[in-house]
Formats: C-alpha cells, structure tokens, sequence
C-alpha cells in the first residue's frame, strides 16, 4: 500500500467515524410500513374493494345529533348493524375477488406520500380514493406532544383525493392543499403523485 | 422476539403474512437507517425512502431467491431506492437540507479528531456524486468488504476502489476548503 493509498484510508476511517452515529428508527416504523402496504393492498387493481363499495357519501358529511339517552341506544344498536353489514360486504369481497398475491403485483414505481395532520384529537385516519374511502383507513401515528400526526403511503402517480377522519367521526380537508367537493358539498383535498 | 428464520418469514411474508414482514423488518431496519440517512442527507427523507424500499422488497419477495440471505437481497433494494431518490431530488434541484434532529441525536465521541464537525462531514458528504457517496459510507462506514460492495451493488470491485479513492480526494479537498474559510 502506497503512503497515499495508506492516507486515504486513514483519512476515509476518521472521517467515517464522524457518521457513524445515527439514531434508529422507532417501532413506530413497522406500524407505518404495515399500515402503507395494507393501504398499497387496497389499491391494487386485484382487490374488488377498491372502489368505493359502499358510496359512503352519507357519512362524510358532518352531523351533530343531540339525542336522549334511550335514543340513543337505539341509534347505537342501527349503526352497530351498520357497521356490521360493512363489515359483512368488504369480507365477501375479499372472498370472491382473486386473492392479491405478489406475483399479481405490477407497479413498477413506489411513491411513498407522507400526510401530516396538526391538530388535537384522540384518532386520526385517512381515507381517500386510493384506500376506498375508508375500506382500509390508515391510522395516522402521533408524533411527539404537539398534536402532530402522520402517516406514508404508498400512492400510484396521479390524482389523489383524500380527507382526514378525526376522532372517528370528524370530516376534515387539508387546508394546505387544494380542494374539490362532491353532490354533497363535502370538501376533500386533491394531491398529485408523480411527475 | 421471534426465532423464526429469515427464511420462515420470507415464506410467511411471500402468502401474505404482513406481519411477518414487520418481523423482517424490524430485524434490519437498524441495519440500513444509518446507511439511508447518510446517503439522502436527512433523518425524514430516509424515513420515506426505507419505507419506499421495504414495500417494495414486500411487493417482490416472489422473486427473492435465497431467502436465508433476505438481508443482503433487501440491502440491494435499500440502495437502489437511495439512488433513485437521489436521482429525483437531483432532479428537482431540491437542495439536501440539513436535519436538526440527525446532528442532535449524533454522539460526539471526544476521541475522534476535532478537525471536521460532523455538519462539516455532513456537507462535504452531501457534494460528492452519488456513486462515491455510496460507495464511501459502504467502505468506511458500513465497513463492507470490495467484495460484499460489489455484490449489493453490482459493479466491479475496480470500479469501487476508484469510486472509494475519489471519494476521499474530494472529501479532504472539500473539508480543507471549510477549514480555509
């Protein structure tokens, strides 16, 4: 080894020292990446979910209800059944669509999005046209105590509408972005994926 | 902790276990942080980057033909994606935006020479050509081998040393420019 080849590597060890330090990632990242590659599920072509299966337009528009007690338990009882229907139909879905295997897969590019929303609220989800509105809802993970939430998702290129659900019930568009409403008047936000 | 191996959840992964995929990936997540945060130059792109890498290594496990060495065939993926960022943001003439939280979560070791500060490491780092950045921190800080560089990379180990050489020529010339500032 030649004194110059002998400098270099020295000179490559100190200066590698300086970055080798790097704080890892937190499990937070696995919660992240099977949220996104549940959400890349629901968007592939395979998946007879994709599309808006239960037109859920109804439920995007925000309600304020004041109800008895005793109301409302019967309330509770109809959305349960609700619920349970929704439940019933995506789980046929997936039954009578072909099962989304890799080998079925075909994209050739991954644009991983990251949303944030900033806000309190005790649960954030996204949904958009790319995860059926909510068939799948990707959670949003908090970050730190200043009500930063965020989720990555992987998205094909091309447009996307989205909205955030927080606490479960409440419609919210991302200000920051721009907007476009459906026949109900509910806003959601549009973002563009590639070049 | 899971005693499965590589191989058992590559299989489990491969039918659709997404769970056994977070296995996987908790298992060498560790292992290429340091890597992709380096070479994209801040902690919140890497992030994005290795989650782009992982759901694309999920999406391909049907062709990973070694399972026992998922590790080193999810490395090729990892640093492939990395190049490709790179391209993009290049690109974009996006310029590498320094992450507060990387430098604040970097230890200083007292023992290492105080000639560069890591931001001055940081920057020199950020102005080299992709190729010899990648194959710098493959060298002398992931300490591969020429030979385990030329297997995740696919280029001949000439070419490495070439790149590794280069790379520390323009490095010290860039540091003594910040030292001459």
């Amino acid at each position: 080894m030649s004194e110059r080849e002998y400098d270099d590597e020295e000179f490559g060890k100190r200066v590698a020292r300086r970055l080798r330090s790097v704080e890892p990632f937190d499990d937070r990242f696995e919660v992240d990446l099977v949220a996104a590659i549940r959400a890349d599920r629901a968007t592939e072509p395979n998946v007879a979910v994709r599309a808006r299966p239960l037109a859920p337009a109804w439920w995007r528009t925000p309600l304020t209800l004041h109800l008895s007690p005793l109301a409302g338990l019967a309330i509770a009882a109809s959305l349960t059944a609700i619920v349970s229907l929704g439940t019933f139909v995506a789980t046929r879905s997936q039954v009578t669509a072909p099962a989304p295997t890799v080998a079925q897969v075909t994209h050739d590019t991954v644009n991983v999005v990251r949303f944030v929303f900033v806000g309190q609220a005790k649960t954030v989800s996204l949904v958009g046209d790319f995860n059926a509105w909510g068939a799948e809802p990707v959670s949003l993970t908090p970050v730190g105590t200043n009500g930063t939430w965020t989720a990555s998702v992987p998205l094909p290129s091309g447009r996307h509408e989205y909205a955030f659900i927080v606490d479960g019930r409440r419609w919210v568009a991302d200000p920051f972005a721009p907007s476009t409403s459906d026949e109900f008047n509910t806003s959601s936000s549009i973002i563009t994926v590639g070049s | 902790m899971t005693t499965k191996t590589d191989a058992e959840l590559v299989a489990a992964a491969a039918a659709g276990d997404v769970d056994a995929f977070a296995m996987l990936s908790r298992r060498y997540r560790d292992l290429y942080t340091r890597f992709a945060v380096r070479m994209v130059g801040n902690r919140d792109e890497a992030e994005d980057v290795l989650q782009s890498a992982f759901i694309r290594s999920f999406r391909a496990l049907g062709s990973c033909r070694d399972p026992e060495r998922f590790g080193a065939w999810l490395y090729r993926i990892v640093t492939n994606e990395c190049r490709t960022f790179v391209v993009r943001r290049a690109r974009r003439e996006r310029r590498i935006v320094r992450d507060d939280a990387t430098f604040q979560a970097a230890s200083v070791d007292p023992a290492v020479d105080a000639r560069e500060t890591l931001e001055d490491v940081e920057y020199a780092l950020a102005q080299l050509d992709a190729d010899q950045r990648e194959a710098f921190l493959m060298k002398h800080v992931e300490d591969l081998s020429y030979e385990e560089m030329a297997d995740i990379t696919g280029v001949g180990i000439s070419a490495l040393k070439m790149r590794v050489k280069r790379a520390c020529t323009r490095l010290r010339e860039l540091l003594e420019e910040v030292h001459d500032v």
